[in-house]
């Protein structure tokens, strides 16, 4: 190389550092500035998720096998490049020459196959994005995105080329490379190529627990996002971090029913807004009108998401901030009141619990004689076809000799308060129940309610509970692993969110089915990745919802397996998608699993016959 | 403009009812006591007048000790400051007694408007706003479903025997007792909580009074059984039956 050579790439190479740096500072301080909620513990389970997630790219290829495969291959091209192109920089800026190197003309010859893998990957999602145009990525086809596809493309053909050539041609091709190399450097922190960068941390940094909403300090007057200047680090992570993949769009019931709500644009919103510096601006003005609440906090986008943003402690730490401004929607004004003063959503008083359990003759809990205690839940304590469902359980219990007991005063759990972002109710809630648990001694409980699961398993043990929370499904599947009744009914299977996203308890329901003599006829959006009921994250008390209904959308995809049975296993999610049903006067029958189950074990009522 | 509102504590819905060892009154020491739900209403109407005109929202409340924490709910919901009237024997005060209590902690204060519920869930006198406005020589309006305010006067919609509403205007200041339902609840926020911890809660003591009424016995409603064959003629059965029917005041 020659010294005008050497001095024109340091010049070249010194610009484009200064532009990228300059770039990557303004976005950094900006997560800097945030409030620090970055946290490093759980190591090996975050350890886990960045080497499945990024360096194997599961949740890339999970949903799209053929999309993620050719992202894979990029990938990994880029991360075996990586040697090539330090070795060509240093020769470049004269510093250190290891071409000539017997170990380096093997890595060259090595990296060949990797180069044609990236050029059909690349070439693949050109032509995708080009011509197919897939809707999650916008309407328009990104300038941006060719633009660095193309660049990628050349990379590759003029490492390929570089193989063959010598003399002039050699050094044109090598200043090709380079130069595109330094262009991209100037490119990435202004595009969504700022992944390449950001996500493995954002990944790493991203909670082993879906949806964790971490208490508010009221000791330290901490109220929920407010302001974008209230955004705390991991969130303002996120918005820089997001590759504009769209797969949380589509797999949001709110966006697919024709609500304003598109979890991508939320985290776009958040993005724009900081780069615009709005810093003070509100974040209810940031989003769209009224989209944070139509989320039903099921979980699907951030469950999607490849690069480990977190949408759900976003949305709900802006509605706290509205709910501790006395701005939450009028219909959860009532449901809050009757929280804090009745201890249930509905506001009745709980002398119908004390008949429900007089009527089915259960007993108080007693640490010394019941091995489990079961919680009822509010549903438990005021909704007559989950009663019925409790009762199947209390038998299926007694039948193979469990013995529990049930507390002698239940508040609701809190579920509804957390996800809509009252936080204060919530605590208040949970201080009491998770005490009163305690001081029961209960050391195994078991519910019916997959949204109690979540909020006694997980969020109460920040309020110091630790018995081990289980779901009927999951205990009743233990229990009755000797039954095998001959098949005789076929059955679609709803998966609540809470139960199969959240607590990943797909199996179980399935083998409980299966055994009990029932075909599961699979809908779309199953087992992990459910289409949502439409009840959660307060959206029960929604009368006026915008666009189809979510609940109409699930129970259409449900009756489309054929199935004349659909079970679930959520008090929620029976009375959305019986609300949904009484509407269409379809002929579908809606079942509880565990009444089902009891049903055909006892070899009567309407679940045996077929 | 400037608003009292009389807010009272009653026994929770939840709470198990005992009678005391006298007879007189429930058992209160491990009771659960919550705001009376009229009283809410009339709270959420000074809350929305005052957001509407301006001024200050005062809640007060009679009784023991434990009352602070109503005030304190209200407080939260955004009252500005509250009076606690203390006096234990308040508990068990006639409606004259207590009424008289309040205002004599409302005098001082100048108000322009009274607001109370419009009875109390736990003894239903519904007497102690009306009692307060005659010992105070405000005019007063009951049972109110709406309430407006232009031009020094106050103009409020009350609520009439079968389907009837009659429109009355006032001059300030008076007294108006709310009817339950007149408006949507607001609820407890955290910014409205913290604030509360710093607001005033005055303690003045109530002049002690005796009260002219007093509850012979308190119990719980007896239920019994009778059954009684009625023999002859179907015409002398029927008419037994008929009598005895009216003696009950079945019919
Ligand atoms: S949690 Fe569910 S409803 Fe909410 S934004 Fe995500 S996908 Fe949409
Ligand atoms: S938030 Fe995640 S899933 Fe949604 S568009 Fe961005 S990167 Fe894709």
């Amino acid at each position: 190389m020659s010294a005008l050579e050497v001095w024109t790439f340091r010049l070249l190479v010194v610009v484009a550092l200064a532009l990228f740096s300059v770039q990557m500072a303004t976005r950094l301080r900006l997560v800097a500035a945030g409030a620090q909620n970055l946290r490093w513990d759980r190591f090996p389970e975050r350890f886990r998720q960045f080497l499945v997630d990024v360096v194997f790219q599961a949740r890339v290829i999970r949903a799209k096998p053929w999309v993620g495969s050719a992202h894979l291959l990029v990938f990994w091209g880029f991360v075996a490049f990586a040697g090539f192109t330090a070795v060509e920089s240093l020769r470049g800026l004269g510093l250190l020459d290891l071409t000539e190197t017997h170990w380096f003309r093997s890595y060259r010859v090595a990296l060949a196959p990797f180069a044609v893998a990236v050029l059909a990957g690349i070439l693949f999602l050109l032509v995708r994005r080009g011509l197919f145009r897939p809707p999650a990525l916008g309407q328009t086809v990104s300038k941006e995105s060719i633009l660095i596809g193309v660049l990628i493309a050349t990379l590759m053909v003029t490492f390929l080329l570089d193989l063959r050539l010598e003399g002039g041609a050699e050094r044109v091709n090598w200043w090709v490379h380079m130069l595109v190399i330094l262009a991209f450097l100037v490119l990435i922190p202004d595009s969504k190529h700022l992944h390449l960068v950001l996500s493995p941390v954002t990944v790493f940094l991203k909670s082993p627990v879906l949806g964790d909403v971490p208490n508010l300090d009221f000791e330290r007057e901490e109220v929920g996002f407010e302001t974008v200047a209230d955004l705390p680090a991991k969130q303002r992570l996120d918005a820089f971090t997001c590759v504009e993949c769209g797969r949380c769009q589509e797999a949001c019931p709110a966006f697919a029913t024709g609500k304003l709500l598109n979890p991508k644009k939320l985290i776009l919103d958040a993005q724009r807004a900081m780069l615009g510096g709005q810093l003070d601006a509100k974040l209810v003005d940031v989003f769209d009108d009224g989209v944070l609440w139509q989320c039903t906090t099921c979980g699907a986008c951030e469950n999607q998401c490849p690069v480990g943003i977190e949408h759900v402690p976003l949305i709900i730490g802006s509605r706290r901030g509205l709910v501790s401004n006395g701005e939450a929607p009028d219909y959860l004004g009532p449901v809050f009141n009757n929280l804090e003063r009745r201890g249930n959503i509905w506001g009745l008083t709980y002398d119908q619990r004390d008949k429900f359990i007089a009527s089915a003759g259960v007993e108080t809990f007693d640490a010394s004689r019941h091995s489990y205690l079961v919680w009822l839940g509010c549903a438990g304590a005021f909704e007559a076809d989950y009663q019925k469902s409790l009762r199947a359980l209390f038998e299926i219990l007694h039948a193979n000799g469990v013995r529990f007991g049930v507390l002698a005063k239940e508040r609701c759990n809190g579920d509804p308060a957390k996800r809509t972002g009252n936080e204060y109710i919530f605590q208040e809630l949970a201080t009491q129940n998770a005490e009163e648990l305690r001081q029961a001694g209960a050391k195994k409980i078991v519910t019916s309610c997959p949204h109690c699961l979540k909020t006694l398993g997980q969020d109460y043990r920040r309020f110091g509970l630790d018995a081990e929370v289980v779901h009927s499904a999951v205990l009743v599947s233990e229990l009755t692993s000797h039954v095998h009744l001959a098949k005789d009914d076929e059955v679609t299977f709803h998966d609540p969110c809470y139960l199969g996203r959240y607590a990943g308890h797909t199996a179980e329901p399935r083998a409980l089915l299966h055994r009990v003599g029932a075909e599961v006829k699979e809908p779309v959006r199953n087992r992990d990745n459910p289409f949502c009921c439409g009840a959660g994250g307060g959206l029960l008390f929604e009368e006026h919802e915008s666009g189809k209904r979510i609940s109409q959308e699930r129970l259409d995809q449900l009756q489309a397996t054929g199935a004349r049975r659909v079970v679930t296993a959520c008090p929620f999610c029976s009375i959305m998608l019986k609300g949904a049903q009484a509407s269409t006067q379809s002929s579908t029958e809606m079942v509880d699993l565990i009444s089902y189950v009891n049903d055909k074990l006892r070899g009567e009522g309407r679940g045996a016959g077929g | 403009m400037k608003i009292a509102v009389c807010v009272k504590q009653v026994l929770s819905r939840e709470a198990t009812i005992r009678v005391n060892d006298q007879g007189t009154w429930v058992r209160d020491a491990d009771a659960q006591f919550e705001i009376n739900e009229p009283d809410q209403y009339a709270l959420e109407e000074a809350l929305r007048l005052k957001e509407q005109h301006g001024g200050e929202v005062i809640a007060v409340s009679a009784g023991p000790a434990r009352v602070t924490q109503v005030l304190r709910e209200a407080l939260a919901r955004g009252a500005d400051r509250a009076i606690h009237v203390g006096d234990d024997a308040l508990v068990e005060g006639d409606a004259f007694v207590v009424a008289a209590a309040l205002a004599e902690a409302i005098r001082p204060e100048g108000v322009d408007l009274i607001l109370t519920g419009l009875q109390s869930d736990d003894q239903g006198f519904g007497q102690v706003g009306v009692v307060m406005a005659e010992r105070l020589g405000m005019p007063h309006a009951t049972i109110i479903m709406d309430v407006s305010l232009a031009d020094g006067q106050v103009r409020v919609k009350r609520e009439l025997e079968g389907g009837w509403f009659q429109w009355v205007t006032l001059p300030l200041p008076t007294l108006l007792t709310i009817q339950s339902g007149i408006n949507q609840l607001r609820y407890a926020t955290l910014k409205g909580i913290m604030a509360a911890k710093k607001k005033e809660i005055r303690a003045v003591r109530a002049e002690g009074r005796a009260s002219e009424q007093r509850i012979a016995r308190l119990y719980v409603p007896e239920k019994s059984k009778q059954t009684r064959v009625l023999e002859g003629s179907a015409a002398e059965i029927a008419k037994e039956l008929v009598q005895a029917l009216r003696e009950a005041r079945v019919i």
